[in-house]
């Protein structure tokens, strides 16, 4: 007898089943090893005893599911349906060849299956993210189980802070400076805009602050700003220092402590 | 207001786990994409849009109904409203799938979007987004929350390698995990022009940025822009299922003055 691991209907490998039980799991010292976040480190074991084959949860936190029921221990039979997180593990009798003894490690599709964590799978994620960025490491790290000890990471000390800021040099706004903390800031006379500009005949959304990986992008609203005395053409990256003029307000950008 | 929502399977999944409703008559737009075994996903991501589609209605009816959650002081009664129905989707997908034990683990991402007037209400949860395009600007109003995009915000990997990263689908915040989640909302300002974009994950890991601005400049209006979206996405691979909501906004009131100024403007331009 041998298993069958399959993905979205795609045969991903077979495992004879012999005397010594089969381990499934996201660990790479498992004998089915699926590289998923879904799927707990030693997430399900299958065995024969006395002639029958048994699966067993072993106590995963997405769970073993048999014909759409969830488990913790069953009987398995032929044409039994398992699904461990997307992937599906068939009984199948006909006559196996040699299983491969430690089988290449199975590649997920360019879009996985989508895994949300809790909160304490959330936390342990972003300690070690944090721990590889105070570690030096630019690299993504990789999935939780595959940290494997080693020596101890001190917490990172948080880097300093800078908030990117606007002051107003000249120019009628409802406040002297702004603090440019949200995705999408508005300049103009709407009620919602962020920097709020008074008297007759100012534009609702004279220009816009945009937060992007690299900085902050002013772009064209109902008027055309202009950095340091330029009208700009398509959204611009502020420098610290800019001097952004639209209408009617001078506004000096620099990152504060 | 020019609106069209269409949503897609894809080329390998076998089943579409996204949801979404529109309602022009209130101008209430949500979009879910839901996660989890079986058929459990599409469980989980109608459960979201219906709760919060019936949210927003009974409060209309109903001004009193009580908030699920704090009301945040920053907020109009509108974007609280909205904020209070995706965190009572949070609750009835968590609920759900602690009474069923074949629905645990089951999940959704959610955007919604509620205009009043010029304001637009933004609320989310997960790694569906919401865009912006004005001034042929594409701009992404919501934050993902991802592994990756968390990443890329403390500048721990670049976008690009957030593009290839293995980790792209984890999630760090969505629907139906615990009991109560931290959902982000926002409010913008609406104007003449503006495109506003909600779309599932299989829009943006498909289809670049640019592409994405580029379909929409190019078609005017928003049926054919929605299905030129779609289309970009399948000819790309259509790994996911794929699902887009487009608003146009062709004319926000506009307040006395400015009729009055463009009253005035108006003989002297020509």
């Amino acid at each position: 007898m041998k298993l069958v691991l399959k993905f979205e209907e795609k045969m991903l490998k077979e495992v004879a089943l012999s005397d010594r039980p089969i381990t499934i799991g996201r660990g790479p010292d498992n004998d089915i090893h699926i590289d998923n976040l879904a799927i707990s480190t030693h997430h399900a074991k299958i065995y024969k005893d006395a002639g029958r084959v048994i699966i067993e949860d072993l106590n995963s936190l997405n769970g073993t599911f048999m014909n759409n029921q969830r488990i913790t221990k069953s009987f398995l039979k032929i044409g039994d349906k398992i699904l461990i997180g997307k992937h599906h593990i068939l009984l199948d009798d006909t006559i196996s060849g040699e299983a491969p003894a430690a089988g290449p490690k199975i590649t997920a599709p360019k879009i996985q299956e989508t895994v949300m964590l809790d909160a304490k799978a959330r936390k342990a994620l972003l300690d070690q993210a944090l721990a590889a960025q105070a570690a030096g490491g630019a690299a993504a790290p990789a999935a939780p189980a595959s940290r494997t000890g080693g020596t101890a990471v001190q917490a990172p000390v948080p880097p300093r802070v800078k908030v990117p800021t606007l002051a107003v040099i000249s120019g009628k706004t409802d406040q002297p400076e702004y603090q440019l903390t949200s995705k999408l800031i508005v300049i103009g006379k709407s009620d919602m805009a962020n920097i709020k500009l008074k008297g007759w005949f100012k534009p609702k959304v004279a220009a816009q602050i945009t937060k992007r990986d690299d900085g902050f992008y002013i772009g064209k609203g109902d008027r055309v700003p202009s950095i340091n005395g330029v009208p700009i053409g398509s959204p611009t990256r502020l420098n610290e220092g800019d001097i952004i003029e639209v209408a009617g307000v001078k506004l000096n950008f620099t990152f504060r402590d | 207001m020019d609106i069209a929502g269409r949503s897609d399977v894809g080329r390998v999944r076998g089943n579409n786990e996204d949801s979404f409703k529109l309602l022009p008559e209130l101008n209430l737009f949500v979009l879910s994409d839901g996660m989890g075994g079986e058929a459990h996903g599409e469980v989980a991501s109608a459960l979201a849009v219906d709760t919060i589609v019936s949210h927003c209605q009974q409060a209309l009816k109903n001004p009193g109904l009580p908030m699920e959650g704090e009301p945040r002081p920053d907020l109009t009664e509108k974007s609280n409203r909205l904020l209070s129905a995706v965190r009572l989707a949070n609750r009835a997908i968590f609920e759900q799938s602690q009474a069923d034990t074949n629905q645990r683990g089951m999940g959704a991402t959610v955007v919604a979007i509620w205009v009043d007037g010029e304001r637009l209400c933004v609320a989310h949860v997960g790694d569906s987004r919401v865009y912006l395009l004005r001034a042929g600007d594409l701009q992404q109003l919501t934050e993902d929350h991802s592994l990756v995009a968390e990443q890329v915000r403390r500048g721990i990997i670049t976008r690009q390698q957030a593009d290839q990263s293995k980790n792209q689908s984890v999630l760090l915040r969505a629907l139906g995990i615990e009991e109560t989640v931290d959902a982000d909302a926002a409010e913008h300002v609406l104007i003449d022009g503006d495109a506003v974009l909600l779309c599932s994950d299989g829009l943006d890991r498909m289809v670049t940025d640019p592409e994405i601005a580029s379909a929409i400049l190019t078609n005017t209006g928003a049926q054919p822009a929605v299905d030129r979206l779609i289309e970009l996405a399948l000819e790309n691979g259509g790994e996911d299922n794929v699902t887009v909501f487009l608003m146009r906004v062709q004319k926000v009131h506009d307040g006395f003055l400015l009729r009055l100024w463009r009253w005035l403007n108006g003989p002297l331009q020509q």
